[in-house]
């Protein structure tokens, strides 16, 4: 390869890769997560990192910083605290990729400086190179199959920019080990040296060289059948320790590259002839430039972000930053999310996610959810186009179901504060007009909810049975009996509190009876007395007929949820 | 004594002192309690889908008969939860059968083996309140205490079957085993306001002010509770008023303190 072309593409993939970071980290101080980081300038956020790292970096804390550098980054205790096969095939890609990239792809930096008499054909780097190559492709094995076993019956965030990296990944030590073995094998190599070092190309003047070579080095001569003379062979040896081993240790020991060599010698000479090694050369090279240009575009801009988020989080907790702090910390955790899924595989709230077949529960679903929020690009009401409303919706229900155990924040293998997120992506998304159900269903009238619903009559679209699953307000037996002596509304500390016309309740627990007692359930779903109760079980408990009034009004609100909901772009037209 | 010990959402992330101070306590008077990979009860999922409350609430009460244990738990509101879900379950073939369904996708199941139990009445029934006064080291003698029971204990008995709804004794029996005195309080049985929080605010912080105020009038030098959701609405409508407020104490931290227990292990 000519050194122009290596060289231009080099430093065009720096120059990308360089570009690229420094827009990625950008957004570290661009986006904003959160209501509050709305109120903040970029003056104030670029302050706050700066000083929040110099306050880290001359205190105490240096040490957590430094333990964490070596616990959390290098060994990834976190993984290992989680999933101990993950944890064994990242560890392993992980390493072998980073002494490869020492020893081999920047030899000239590394190997060359620390080891005076480095050849990449000399023992043991020849060994060395194949082991880190098999470690990586061992790790990328191990992964895949922890992914295939560990599939669950929720879809998991997509990852199909980590899958292509992974290809890339394979292509460049599929064609390095490739590569070795083809020039391992090639006649055409063999001459280049000789012609370079002993001064001759004469097939008849090299037969010994040759006979050593053939027997002991995989180079496949097509015009020198076996077998070979040993004698031959041993005068070869001595042509070889003059003019080789100063560059050449006998191959067997790139334990794959070798037998690959021998297995490709019946076509050694037919790939001598269509240059296969520089076409290997090739795309090896330029797939590892393009992996390093399209570095921060990709998933494996987690390389940069998730020890960073990891050095940060060592820092100190988000709670103790300032508002200008934390947003900045927020956008990191977009970037520095690995989408690994283990947060999805211990949420308190996967069973109900399972049953109301909606990830956007689940936490790395979440974060998604907020990077596009954060972007514009998640649907919000009053957007004309129907495309991604569900979605924006279902998101909403998610955001809003959370509990808040924080076992997502305390699992994370890369230490992102995610409650902090949650609660900034809830304010967002009820700013978006995508509040939680209690808040959009209050900002309407119930009997501005029931005309709505009155309009639409027939035209429901939804199709879940278990959605309009709702026996007690069905069943005329279970309020019919309501006498209206009051006795809900006279026990009901809601009712008892509403003395603010702007906080209080419309409907009475009583009057919510009497409506569904007139068949008019339609008119109770959007009514505040429905969504106030504090299901405090006073009426159930006092009712002299034995009304389950409580139930029902928890009833009533899963009920508005999904009849609400179906007419919730009715919204513009009342 | 064996429980497997169902803390919730709140208790680990929120409130982790109840969750020292409860194992401490039992640890102490020789209740195991045994740690499964719960998730959530299910009250959340209640406003949206009764479907998917109930299987929430019956995947943990299946991975507790799977392990053959009873469930104990110190929040109010995932007793209150538990139970309904249980009920619902009983009453409802329909639901049951989705549920069952929605179980046995995942290898599990639910025969309804499975008992309940909210900590207060472990406490005074299953320990017992004479091994209580016999575990007493430094009673609490003087402090006068208002129990907060917590609706979801209470109410509606036919479900909680906890103790009498209108007349309760169970925590003023406990709080006087502590050594410390209760005392009556017109709102002690009223909401703490904290389900209403997030739907509405102003109007759940009036509830809950109503109690302190009502506390306070009557003589309490603090609120004692049993469930996370009462405790920390107490602590955050206080947080940064000028108001007269009152000092919250769990019921384990002041039973921990009586039995003499290093303040630390009750995450005091």
């Amino acid at each position: 390869m000519s050194p122009t072309i290596f060289d231009t593409a080099l430093y065009a993939s720096l120059a990308l890769c360089a570009l690229g970071l420094i827009w990625r980290a950008s957004a570290w101080f661009r986006v904003r997560v959160g209501p509050d980081a709305r109120e903040v300038t970029l003056t104030q956020r670029v302050t706050a990192v700066l000083r929040g790292a110099a306050s880290a970096l001359f205190s105490r804390r240096v040490f957590h910083i430094l333990r964490a550098f070596f616990l959390d980054v290098l060994l990834q205790r976190r993984l290992y605290a989680n999933e101990k096969l993950r944890w064994f095939g990242h560890l392993l890609v992980v390493a072998g990729f980073t002494l490869l990239l020492l020893m081999h792809a920047l030899a000239a930096l590394v190997s060359a400086k620390l080891f005076p008499g480095y050849q990449p054909t000399l023992a043991p780097y020849l060994f060395l190179r194949n082991f880190f190559g098999v470690m990586v492709l061992a790790g990328v094995a191990v992964l895949l199959y922890g992914r295939w076993r560990g599939r669950t019956p929720l879809p998991q965030v997509r990852r199909p920019i980590g899958a292509a990296f992974m290809a890339l990944l394979g292509i460049v030590l599929v064609a390095g080990f490739l590569l070795e073995a083809s020039k391992i094998a090639s006649p055409r190599a063999f001459y280049r040296m000789t012609d370079q070092f002993v001064g001759s190309t004469n097939a008849e003047k090299l037969s010994p060289l040759r006979a050593l070579w053939a027997s002991e080095f995989g180079v496949a001569f097509g015009d020198l059948k076996p077998p070979i003379d040993p004698g031959l062979v041993e005068e070869g040896r001595k042509l070889h320790r003059d003019a080789c081993a100063f560059c050449h240790a006998q191959p067997a020991s790139a334990f794959v590259s070798y037998p690959v060599a021998r297995m490709l010698a019946p076509v050694s000479s037919l790939l001598d002839q269509v240059r296969a090694d520089v076409w290997l050369l090739y795309l090896h090279v330029f797939a590892c430039f393009l992996g390093l240009a399209s570095l921060p575009f990709t998933r494996f801009f987690h390389v940069v972000a998730a020890p960073i988020s990891l050095l940060v989080d060592a820092a100190g907790p988000s709670s103790g930053s300032t508002s200008a702090g934390r947003a900045s910390r927020r956008a990191l955790a977009l970037d520095a999310c690995v989408r690994c899924g283990i947060c999805d595989a211990r949420c308190s709230v996967a069973p109900v996610a399972r049953y109301l077949d909606n990830p956007g529960l689940l936490p790395a679903h979440k974060l998604i959810a907020t990077i596009e929020l954060s972007a514009g690009r998640l649907w919000r009401p009053g957007q004309d186009d129907g495309q991604g409303r569900d979605e924006a919706l279902r998101a909403a229900e998610g955001a809003f179901l959370c509990t808040d155990c924080g076992r997502c924040t305390s699992r994370c293998p890369v230490g992102l504060d995610l409650q902090d997120l949650w609660e900034a992506a809830r304010g967002d998304l009820a700013a978006a007009g995508l509040p939680g159900t209690a808040q959009w269903v209050r900002a309407r009238p119930a009997l501005a909810w029931a005309e709505s619903l009155e309009r639409s009559a027939g035209q429901d679209t939804l199709s879940d049975a278990d959605a309009f699953y709702a026996p007690l307000s069905a069943d005329r037996s279970t309020f019919s009996r309501c006498v209206q002596c009051q006795t809900c509304t006279n026990v009901c500390p809601v009712v008892a509190h509403s003395t603010d016309r702007d906080h209080g309740v419309d409907l009475t627990p009583q009057k919510v009876m009497n409506l569904l007692r007139l068949g008019m359930r339609d008119l109770t779903l959007g009514s505040r007395m429905v969504w106030d109760c504090a299901t405090c079980y006073q009426c159930q408990e006092n009712c002299p007929e034995g009304i389950r009034v409580a139930d029902i009004m928890c009833e009533l609100r899963a009920l508005a949820v999904h009849r609400l909901g179906s007419v919730r772009d009715l919204r513009e037209l009342a | 004594m064996k429980y497997a010990l169902f803390l919730g959402c709140k208790i680990p992330s929120r409130l982790p002192a109840y969750e020292a101070s409860t194992r401490a306590v039992l640890g102490h008077l020789g209740v195991t309690l045994v740690d499964l990979e719960f998730d959530c009860c299910g009250y959340p999922a209640r406003n949206v889908s009764r479907g998917a409350f109930a299987m929430a609430a019956a995947r943990n009460l299946a991975l507790a008969e799977q392990a053959g244990l009873d469930v104990l738990t110190p929040c109010t509101c995932c007793f209150g939860t538990l139970r309904h879900a249980i009920r619902f379950l009983d009453e409802d073939a329909e639901l049951r059968s989705r549920v069952t369904q929605a179980l046995a996708a995942e290898g599990l199941a639910w025969s309804g083996k499975t008992e309940v139990e909210h900590l207060l009445p472990v406490l005074a029934r299953e320990v017992g309140v004479d091994a209580l006064a016999a575990a007493i080291r430094t009673p609490r003698t003087g402090l006068r205490v208002a129990a907060q029971y917590g609706c979801h204990a209470l109410r509606p008995s036919n479900v909680a079957r906890f103790d009498n709804p209108m007349a309760p004794t169970i925590f003023e029996t406990l709080i006087r085993a502590a050594g410390a005195t209760p005392v009556d309080w017109p709102r002690r049985l009223d909401c703490c306001g904290d389900p209403l929080h997030d739907a509405n605010a102003p109007l759940s912080e009036d509830m809950t002010r109503a109690k302190i105020a009502d506390a306070l009038e009557s003589g309490a030098e603090v609120i004692c509770t049993a469930c996370p959701h009462c405790h920390l609405r107490f602590d955050a409508v206080q947080a940064g008023t000028s108001d007269p407020s009152i000092r919250t104490l769990l019921y384990t931290q002041l039973l921990g303190l009586a039995m003499g227990l290093p303040e630390k292990s009750l995450g005091l």
